[in-house]
């Protein structure tokens, strides 16, 4: 059986699909957003979580460590998790574990009936899930008689792609940026691949959402949004555009990481909501 | 709000003391004479364009007894909260529909004298309509709900307490279509329930049970009807929004439900659980009827059961059961059980066995501390009982008692965790846990964490569920056997009332890794330890069969954070999560909108609330895990969605 790299299931999410959907986070992603609120999706090796105000320094982590680390785990961490269970306040967390094709869907499964129930299912998130083909493909396939979706960046080779997506009964994909330079300066990486992918989706007719995470002063012009309104113009299987509020929240967990969350964009501000470009060639569009 | 208020002078209370403290009187005809004096001394308060009446302006009255009289009445009985009636529910749907009169020929003496003065009090609105209505029953939706406010208030002054609606949306339907058919608009029917909903909030701060807000003043809306018909009607929805409107604490929604009730419904409920005032509750029918059947009471009565003053199920007109008289802590008969005995048993089943036989000895001590029970007269809620030829203090149809069984979740995780670890992996022995839990765990902090983060929790582990199946037949077949001094049965609940907190304080560190005086959960929820959960287990877990035995009430409580209610799509999933847990066969359900105030608290308290589950944007984290200025960015957003 396949093993995957999960950071986080979610029974309960709402926004991630139709119905009750239980949500599968997959670790590690080839793109580096500026807004990005799932830091620990970054990498794919299981890394340690603390929480700076639970600390209360007492050191029983340092003293359990096997392999010295100190204050905050390094290089030197392998995420053995000794730390965690020293901890007497509960303040660390791995985020990251390997588990088996089989253990995630049957994880999933255990719920299967509420999620039947409110015509909902499993959606596979991350990080970036299409950077765990083998898993996820092995996972939906155990997961037969439920609705699956997957919410990816689309950044990742053609048959990859499509090897995943045709496994879905629902494609929800970012669109975050229409200009390849743009897009390469606040993602970290160009986005031929991704227009490719939206291409070949469209082509394929899989049920599928557009998704703009809309970020003020980066991707919420009206320049920007009729170019994706363009890129998705025609596409027959698309069932709607969603429109996500950027959140002053999102760097919640870089401090956790030991990393630091510098978004360089003004992430006071109201990102603009235009919902014309979309409206205006027939497309339903929410904002979420 | 009310200028009216006023304290009875010196004067007044000394005469009106000198007329109903006389112990030369019965008890009975002194409450009647007091509800009467009461009355009279209310002023009658009527603001320009208000169309529902009642204000209260006498602030406390006395009491009916001579000093040093109850004490002697109270020696060596059993005295239940105030010792009054209370937690019961009115027929008032035959009272609104016949009036006082016809009941005045066939009630006591002293319900005749408490007829009379309710009926003079009425008069001196000086509204026709009212003054027949109260007389020979209502005719229209406005009177009838004046009718209604009357008949309450002086309820409430009748020194009877926790005075239930009950099922509101039926009895006043047919006022409702009468006058909706002479041309009274959607709107206009809407207007009027709300003012009248508001009107349960003008008196309420003099209403207090064992917290403000506590006044049992709650209302069931849906079900079925004789039939086993859906009763849902227009005026279900009408409720729904007035208190959708009104954003008030009173009345308390209740909603009935099963496994036909439609989605749209549902998500009206979840529209008012959305303003974080914690109702509607919903009640299962198809699991709570079938089980008061079971319990004895008639198909008829079943299928009109209505919610007391917190959850526990109870049948207008007829019942006089005293739903939350005693308790059970399941949480500390398990601890106790362990602490005492786990040496002894060989096995596991032993030591269920011995849990089984400790909470028969439990229940029937406390069974037996309760008798003989003092009850005041109530000979004006005798009036609005279906039976009104003796005093309901006496009894009535259905003479029951309720025992809560509190830290169900709490019971189950220490059994499932020493099943574990004592009798089935065998790495900690009935020494060892013996010692770390005497010591609260600073003996061995290694055990204590284990116990707590990775022992077996109900809500998460499917190995708790067989646990939970037979804690619940057990506390079922203890009190099955049992028969209070009324001939009435006992019924297990799963509540958990005030006793979640006194049954915590007493208790040591228990097998779950709980601490020494930390809380149990509240009613019929997964412990406060349980983590790495969501909403989708813990109904899957907590809809067990044995419900239908344990039925006295008791809801599961799920708390979402607001966001999820954010847009209309986090709504209609949240209606579905419930219609599943119905679905599943879950009974009772209570959703709490996650509010600012609690995080507030959290950031000061972060231990006790462990377990809130925050949705930060497309994640969800424990808030106290964030770090404290993001908890201050969340605890900002929410007061903007409030």
């Amino acid at each position: 059986m396949t093993k995957g790299i999960v950071f986080d299931i979610e029974e309960f999410a709402v926004y991630d699909g139709p119905g009750i959907r239980s949500v599968i986070f997959l670790k590690g992603c080839p793109l580096r957003c500026a807004w990005c609120h799932n830091p620990e999706g970054f990498i794919k090796a299981p890394q340690r979580l603390k929480s700076r105000d639970l600390c209360v320094q007492c050191g029983a982590c340092i003293a359990a460590c096997p392999l010295g680390c100190g204050w905050e785990a390094g290089e030197k961490c392998v995420a053995c998790g000794e730390c965690v269970k020293a901890c007497p306040r509960g303040a660390l967390r791995i985020a990251g574990r390997e588990m088996t094709s089989g253990e995630a869907a049957a994880r999933i499964l255990k719920n299967a009936q509420a999620l039947k129930l409110s015509g909902g299912g499993v959606t596979f998130s991350g990080g970036e899930a299409l950077m765990q083909p083998d898993f996820v493909v092995e996972t939906r396939g155990l997961l037969s008689g439920l609705h699956a979706a997957i919410e990816t960046s689309g950044y990742a080779d053609a048959a990859v792609f499509e090897r995943v997506v045709k496994a879905m009964d629902l494609v929800m994909m970012d669109v975050k940026l229409a200009d390849g330079a743009a897009h390469k300066t606040w993602t970290g990486a160009d986005n031929r691949l991704i227009l490719q992918n939206l291409a070949r989706l469209i082509e394929m007719g899989i049920p599928f959402r557009a998704r703009v995470p809309l970020i003020p002063g980066v991707n919420d012009t009206r320049e920007n949004l009729t170019a994706t309104a363009r890129l998705l113009e025609g596409a027959k299987a698309l069932e709607r555009v969603e429109l996500l509020g950027y959140n002053r929240a999102a760097g919640a967990k870089y401090g956790q990481l030991g990393l630091t969350y510098a978004p360089g964009f003004p992430e006071d501000q109201a990102p603009n909501r235009y919902t014309e470009p979309f409206i205006e060639r027939g497309m339903e569009v929410v904002t979420l | 709000m009310n200028e009216h208020r006023r304290d009875l002078t010196q004067e007044e209370r000394a005469s009106v003391e000198r007329q109903i403290q006389d112990p030369a009187q019965p008890l009975a005809q002194r409450a009647a004479l007091r509800l009467k004096l009461f009355l009279e001394h209310e002023q009658i308060v009527k603001h320009p364009g208000e169309r529902i009446y009642a204000w209260r302006t006498i602030r406390s009255f006395p009491d009916i007894y001579a000093p040093g009289e109850r004490e002697k009445l109270t020696a060596g009985r059993y005295v239940h909260e105030q010792g009054r009636v209370c937690n019961i529910s009115s027929n008032w749907e035959g009272v609104l529909n016949g009036g006082l009169l016809p009941r005045r020929e066939k009630t006591t003496p002293e319900g005749r004298t408490a007829i009379d003065a309710v009926i003079a009090y009425a008069d001196r609105y000086e509204d026709e309509a009212l003054s027949r209505a109260i007389r020979c029953g209502a005719k229209g939706y406005l009177e009838a709900l004046n009718m209604f406010r009357i008949l309450h208030f002086a309820l409430w002054a009748s020194n009877v307490y926790h005075n239930t609606v009950g099922r509101f949306d039926q009895y006043m339907e047919p006022f409702l279509k009468a006058d909706r058919e002479k041309g009274l608009t959607y709107d206009e029917a809407l207007s009027l329930t709300e003012e009248f909903f508001l009107s349960f909030n003008r008196d309420s701060d003099l209403y207090i049970g064992m917290q403000q807000g506590d006044n049992g003043q709650s209302l069931m809306l849906g079900g079925c009807d004789r039939d086993g018909k859906s009763a849902v009607n227009p005026l279900t929805e009408i409720c729904l929004k007035a208190s959708l409107h009104n954003r008030r604490i009173d009345p308390k929604i209740n909603l009935r439900v099963d496994k036909n009730t439609p989605l749209e419904l549902y998500e009206l409920g979840t529209q008012l659980t959305r303003q974080g005032l914690g109702f509607p509750q919903y009640a299962n029918d198809d699991v709570i009827i079938p089980a008061l059947v079971d319990m004895g009471y008639a198909l008829e009565d079943a299928r009109n059961y209505v919610v007391a003053a917190c959850w526990e199920f109870i049948i207008p007109g007829v019942a006089m059961d005293i739903p939350n008289i005693g308790a059970v802590s399941l949480a500390g008969v398990v601890a106790g059980v362990i602490r005492d005995e786990l040496a002894s048993c060989k096995a596991y089943e032993e030591l269920e066995a011995k849990v089984r036989g400790a909470i028969a000895a439990d229940a029937e001590n406390t069974c037996h501390g309760l008798a003989p029970l003092f009850l005041e007269p109530a000979p004006y809620q005798t009036v609005l009982m279906s039976d009104v030829t003796h005093d309901v203090s006496e009894g009535a149809k259905y003479n029951n008692y309720g025992f809560h069984g509190t830290g169900f979740a709490t019971a189950v995780d220490q059994l499932a965790a020493v099943k574990r670890y004592v009798f089935d992996e065998r790495t900690v022995t009935p020494q060892t846990l013996k010692e770390a839990l005497d010591s609260d765990f600073e003996q061995n902090p290694g055990l204590g964490r284990m116990l707590r983060e990775d022992a077996p929790k109900l809500g998460r582990d499917e190995e708790c569920v067989p646990i939970a199946d037979r804690l619940l037949e057990n506390f079922a077949d203890a009190l099955s056997p049992l028969r209070n001094e009324r001939g009435g049965r006992v019924r297990p609940g799963t509540g958990s009332a005030m006793y979640y907190l006194w049954h915590s304080k007493n208790l040591g560190a228990t097998a779950d890794g709980r601490r020494a005086g930390e809380p149990l959960s509240a009613n019929f929820s997964p412990s406060l330890t349980l983590r790495d959960a969501g909403p989708l287990s813990v109904i899957s877990a907590m809809a067990r069969p044995g419900l239908k035995r344990v039925m006295n009430g008791g809801p599961l409580t799920l708390e979402l954070h607001d966001t999820v209610f954010k847009h209309p799509e986090g709504v209609t999933k949240v209606a579905q999560l419930v219609k599943a847990y119905i679905a599943m066969g879950g009974h009772q359900l209570q959703l709490n909108a996650v509010s600012r105030e609690q995080m507030l608290d959290a950031q000061q308290h972060p231990d006790a609330h462990r377990n809130l589950i925050v949705r930060v944007w497309g994640w969800s984290g424990h808030f106290v895990q964030l770090d404290k200025g993001y908890q201050d960015q969340i605890i900002q957003r929410v007061s903007y969605n409030a």
